[in-house]
């Protein structure tokens, strides 16, 4: 009782915060830290993304500006039919869309593997330095199924948009393009060659487990397990293959509000206490036992609650470590 | 942990070949861990490594294969070559569909000859053998590039999981050779499992002479 009262007023400021005519982000970094209402987490993340202005008086103009400019870049790109594109990032794109969480109904239709590979490719031409990697298609995916969500009542993981009205669906589709194009300016070291970005956060996150638990630190390095072997997967694909995309959009509620540098700082400390969590149980696992533990984590049954525990333990090591990291960086 | 420590030798062996030319299903027929009609199911693609372990027979001793599953994608590459170490054994995938994942079989080489052990045992493996009709690469001329390059060859499909098996086996009783006979060799010393990194010793001149055929 008390805690739908709780919510359904923390969804009353909320909608508050949204109505201004000018949205003030600092009080909706405040309220999207702990969650967004799913029903207002299209706008929020949009916003806090700096896709849609803070003045209400030019966010249509500007939406509708951002979609247009989207469709042209599309026309443009594929204007010459198949022939006409970049054909290792195609042929990369093309074995990856279908390989797009598999089993998932929406991922399967038609109309959201085209949308998804115009999305992708758009992105790589757009940035040679990177161009498409494994892994980015992961990370469209909750953008898409968020504001696809905006415009159905039922479960967009088993809805097809080729039900939806063309002009839904290349709205979506430009929005999701855009939105992963922000997300993706904070991380691009994570993508270009020899993805410095990755063996940065890696090697820190080792030091920082050093420093936070010893001993499980001397145990791995006694095993023999490298981070690397493990914690590659964690950065390139933001932990959305150890975790739901439920899961994922509830962690992404904070990330956004903590800024958009937060899929590389914030994430680090997330990733730390992630690996702290299994501590107990990795120290009693050999080399192979922690591997094969690490590659198929038990988080099936993670709901809000537990990304929540790790999202306040990743806070706490933040401002524990972030200050005091300069002081051992340099060593 | 579950199949404890149990065997008298250990391998390491990677699989790696380009992008979707099946490297993952290969190894997951080996573990037969999916039936058939699981594999209608596409399976996600690899990102970094994915580890698994198979212990078989060879000459009434227990090999374990660890096997080193890697991504395919070229801007891996620099990532990957860190996976190499240590690993006696490789298992070179191309897809026989797919002319071009052939092609670069030399690249591969290149990247093994770079970056592993110069013993380690190379095995060429034309996946996809169920997809006749769409067939790219003649078997005659991969053998024959496989015989010029000191490589054993085998044709696989990782869909009805034919010959797979056949592929470990073969890769794992080669090295289980060559291992035995330097253990000969070398008298008393013990043949470790292989962990850490070849130590190099002083500067070679020239070329590292890529011995690996």
């Amino acid at each position: 009782m008390r805690e739908r009262s709780i919510r359904s007023n923390r969804k009353h400021k909320f909608i508050e915060c949204l109505s201004n005519r000018d949205i003030s982000i600092n009080e909706l970094r405040k309220l999207a830290w702990a969650g967004i209402p799913p029903e207002l987490r299209p706008m929020a993340w949009q916003v806090l993304l700096g896709y849609l202005p803070l003045a209400s008086e030019s966010r249509t103009s500007t939406l509708a500006r951002k979609r247009d400019e989207y469709q042209s870049m599309v026309e443009a790109t594929f204007a010459r039919g198949k022939e006409g594109l970049d054909q290792p990032i195609w042929h990369q794109i093309e074995i990856d869309v279908p390989r797009t969480r598999p089993g998932v109904q929406l991922w399967m239709f038609e109309t959201t593997q085209r949308c998804l590979e115009r999305i992708l490719y758009v992105w790589a031409i757009r940035h040679p330095a990177s161009g498409y990697v494994q892994g980015i298609n992961d990370l469209v995916t909750p953008f898409f199924q968020v504001f696809m969500s905006a415009y159905i009542d039922t479960d967009p993981e088993s809805f097809d948009p080729g039900l939806l009205p063309k002009s839904v669906v290349d709205a979506i589709e430009a929005d999701s393009f855009w939105c992963l194009s922000r997300l993706l300016d904070g991380i691009q070291d994570n993508y270009i060659f020899a993805q410095p970005g990755i063996q940065r956060s890696v090697r820190r996150m080792q030091e920082l487990v050093g420093r936070i638990d010893a001993p499980l630190a001397a145990h791995l390095e006694s095993e023999h397990v490298e981070f690397m072997q493990f914690a590659f997967r964690w950065m390139n694909c933001l932990l959305m293959r150890e975790i739901s995309v439920q899961n994922t959009i509830r962690m992404w509620d904070t990330y956004l509000a903590e800024g958009t540098d937060a899929f590389s700082q914030f994430h680090l400390y997330v990733c730390c206490a992630f690996l702290v969590k299994w501590s107990d149980k990795l120290k009693q696992m050999d080399f192979q036992g922690v591997i094969m533990f690490l590659q198929s984590l038990p988080t099936q049954d993670w709901g809000d609650h537990d990304i929540e525990m790790l999202l306040s333990e990743a806070f706490l090591l933040n401002s524990i470590w972030h200050n005091a990291q300069s002081h051992f960086g340099g060593k | 942990m579950t199949e404890g420590s149990n065997y008298d030798y250990l391998f390491k062996v990677v699989l790696i070949g380009d992008s979707g030319v099946g490297k993952s299903y290969v190894s997951l027929a080996f573990l037969s861990r999916f039936t058939r009609n699981e594999f209608n199911l596409e399976s996600k693609s690899t990102i970094g490594v994915e580890f698994a372990t198979r212990s078989i027979n060879v000459d009434g001793k227990t090999v374990k294969a660890q096997i080193w599953d890697t991504a395919g994608q070229e801007r891996y590459r620099a990532i990957t070559s860190a996976y190499y170490r240590g690993a006696v054994g490789a298992l070179l995938v191309y897809d026989i569909a797919k002319h071009a994942t052939y092609v670069n079989v030399t690249r591969w080489l290149k990247e093994l000859r770079d970056h592993a052990d110069s013993n380690i045992v190379i095995m060429l493996v034309g996946n996809k053998s169920d997809l006749k009709h769409l067939r790219a690469v003649p078997t005659d001329e991969a053998k024959a590039f496989s015989t010029e390059n000191g490589l054993s060859f085998i044709e696989t499909s990782a869909l009805d999981a034919s010959n797979v098996e056949g592929a470990f086996q073969t890769i794992l009783t080669d090295i289980y050779r060559i291992v035995s006979a330097k253990s000969l060799e070398s008298s008393s010393t013990n043949i470790e499992p292989p962990t850490q990194g070849i130590s190099v010793t002083a500067p070679e001149p020239a070329d590292k002479g890529g011995k690996c055929c």
